[in-house]
């Protein structure tokens, strides 16, 4: 945390906007982050997170991380693109209706080497297209969606010591507005973890 | 969970063929011995109504199931030296000794060869004899005539033989490599291993392909499908990788391989078999149909119009429900993979459909007198008895004969060797590993 050289008259007079955003924990080796983890998330917190470089197997065990509901949403998704594209082809090439029993609606039936209107074979390639591309696209954007993403400004982002969490090092973070943070005790929790340093990160 | 060591016991009774499973082997034994000596005895006498040309078909069914399970085992060795794979080597020895079958499965095809020096060839490939087909179906000699460069008995006996011999040789190559390194620790092994792999793949894609035109697509010499290799190459990924997970859960149930095949290992092989045996089946299965569908060609359509007849019909549609949309989903979760109990019924399962999906391809005959017909309703309601013959008991015997012979070899193999390769360089990998 830089400190200002010099404080301006409306500095002084501006009340502190500085608000305590939670506490990081540095740690050299992914072995020391997982042990650690592992006593955090036993502690009882529930607003933390693990940084790291690279994926590290194992993290989400140590870290307690509930299992995602991501793969039920894109199977559901995935669903859903079978039926749109099932219908979607039934009603252009074979289907038409009523609508409130006044207007007719239908599609744009077309007579193709004499195979029925209603020809499934022909419709399956649509199908497995659209059901993959109803998936693949649930599946990207609610992963961004559960993750938070994409968000431009993050309060970690201010402390240069974690700028090496792209880099070498492993960071625990802890949120302040988790119930169980008090600004001491999680500061003495953390330091009992053995780690390199420890900071308060401000946002 | 999360520790990147191991304590897993990679020696003494951990790593060999538990005492149990050599009474499973005389069993096996004598399942090979009641399968084809009774099948052959129910095909000799025709009890259950069985026909020189069913018994015959059956038998190729049955030793094709054999085959494609040790060629499956085969194709899963290649591509793990080939991708210089570290995960799978926990479970790689059982598919070596699958795959090292293939040094004696050419006795299984001897049978066709007697048939053939018989001068009976026909009873199955019908173009074996044809002056009898151009007696019997004059338009479809017209078109087989014209193949006769390829498909003649002196050619397609050479590719017979060249194709149990490169199977032999892959097999031994891969399967005596890997033991040599269980006791000399050797390195280089793994890279020699590594660099034919490429060669290997070649090969197993040319002789796999050109076996199945041969062997199966020839049964109906005058239809012709490019897709066809492919399919029959699918088959052996299904039974290979139903096989493998088979004997390593059942290796595992037995306290065998304890803390080193893990549910790690059960997910990736259930995601080999979902894919390769389920989605990708039913993706080659169906663009090999859908051409056919759409262009609509007499010589072409035929193929599959034997197969939509009679009880041909909900034999087909079954076949669909039960290579695909059953076990696609049914297989879809990872905990269903995980589970050694889910998977190993999930393998069953696949065993069962790749043997009915070989019936399907092979046993339907295709009618002759298609061209009288301008009519699908015409041509449907005259061959609406046809019969699938399915539960005939001599396909039981014959399948069980064939399928405890591979696994007499099989077990055999495993008794002599150690159950794991146990000095690879990338063992320790395989230990390790994790899915996300």
């Amino acid at each position: 945390m830089a400190t200002p050289v010099t404080n301006t008259p409306e500095q002084t007079h501006a009340p502190s906007s500085a608000r305590l955003y939670g506490m990081i924990a540095e740690f050299e080796t992914p072995g020391d982050l997982l042990h650690a983890a592992e006593k955090v998330r036993d502690e009882g917190y529930r607003w933390w997170d693990c940084h790291t470089p690279f994926a590290v197997h194992g993290l989400d065990g140590a870290m307690g991380i509930k299992r995602t509901w991501l793969p039920v949403c894109v199977f559901i998704a995935g669903a859903t693109g079978t039926t749109a594209a099932f219908l979607l082809q039934a009603f252009t090439n074979s289907w038409s209706f009523s609508v409130w029993a006044g207007v007719w609606v239908t599609g744009y039936p077309f007579q193709v080497s004499g195979k029925p209107a209603m020809s499934l074979p022909a419709f399956i390639p649509v199908i497995f297209e659209l059901t993959i591309l109803f998936s693949a696209l649930a599946c990207v954007f609610l992963m961004f969606l559960f993750n938070g993403l994409p968000r431009h400004y993050h309060p970690l982002f201010k402390s240069a010591r974690f700028r090496r969490a792209t880099n070498d090092r492993f960071f625990i973070s802890i949120e302040a507005k988790d119930p169980k943070f008090l600004p001491k005790k999680t500061e003495e929790f953390l330091r009992s973890l053995n780690p390199v340093a420890v900071e308060a990160v401000e946002d | 969970m999360g520790h990147p060591s191991t304590h897993a016991d990679i020696s003494g009774k951990n790593i060999e063929l538990p005492a149990v499973a050599l009474n499973f082997r005389k069993l096996a034994i004598g399942l090979a011995v009641i399968g084809l000596g009774g099948g052959a005895a129910v095909g000799y006498t025709g009890a259950f109504g069985t026909t020189a040309h069913h018994f015959w078909h059956s038998y190729l069914i049955a030793f094709l199931f054999g085959l494609t399970m040790c060629l499956g085992g085969l194709f899963f060795v290649f591509v793990q030296h080939l991708v210089r794979a570290g995960w799978s080597v926990a479970v790689r020895r059982p598919a070596e000794a699958l795959a090292a079958n293939l040094r004696w499965i050419w006795i299984l095809f001897v049978p066709f060869a007697v048939l053939w020096f018989m001068g009976k060839a026909n009873v199955v490939w019908i173009w074996a004899d044809m002056e009898t087909l151009k007696a019997n179906n004059e338009a479809e000699w017209t078109i087989v005539v014209a193949k006769t460069g390829f498909l003649n008995p002196t050619f397609f006996w050479i590719r017979a033989l060249v194709y149990f011999a490169t199977w032999a040789i892959l097999a031994s190559f891969f399967f005596k490599n890997s033991i040599a390194q269980d006791e000399s620790g050797d390195r280089s092994l793994s890279s020699k291993m590594g660099k034919w792999a490429g060669p290997s793949a070649i090969l197993f894609g040319l002789t796999t392909s050109a076996a199945a035109f041969d062997w199966i697509m020839s049964l109906s010499p005058a239809w012709f499908s490019t897709m066809f290799g492919v399919y029959f190459f699918c088959g052996c990924a299904t039974a290979g990788f139903a096989t493998m997970i088979l004997i390593t859960v059942r290796l595992t149930h037995l306290g065998a391989l304890k803390g080193i095949v893990t549910r790690e290992h059960f997910q990736d092989m259930g995601k080999l078999m979902w894919a390769f045996g389920i989605v990708f089946w039913a993706y080659i299965a169906f663009s090999q149909y859908m051409l056919i569908w759409y262009a609509n060609i007499p010589e072409e359509t035929g193929w599959f119009l034997a197969r939509q007849v009679g009880e041909w019909g909900p034999f087909s549609f079954a076949l669909i429900a039960g290579h695909f949309v059953v076990p696609f989903l049914a297989l879809l979760s990872k905990w269903m993979k995980r589970a050694p109990l889910t998977l190993a019924i999930g393998a069953v399962w696949m065993l069962c459909f790749h043997y009915v999906d070989l019936y399907w391809l092979i046993m339907p005959e295709v009618p002759s007198d298609l061209g009288n017909f301008s009519k699908y309703a015409e041509m449907s309601a005259k061959y609406a008895d046809e019969a699938t013959h399915f539960t005939n008991p001599v396909n039981f015997l014959l399948v069980f004969g064939v399928v405890g012979a591979v696994a007499a070899g099989t077990l055999g193999t495993l008794s002599r060797v150690s159950l794991l390769p146990k000095k690879d360089p990338r063992l320790n990998e395989s230990l390790r590993f994790e899915n996300m």
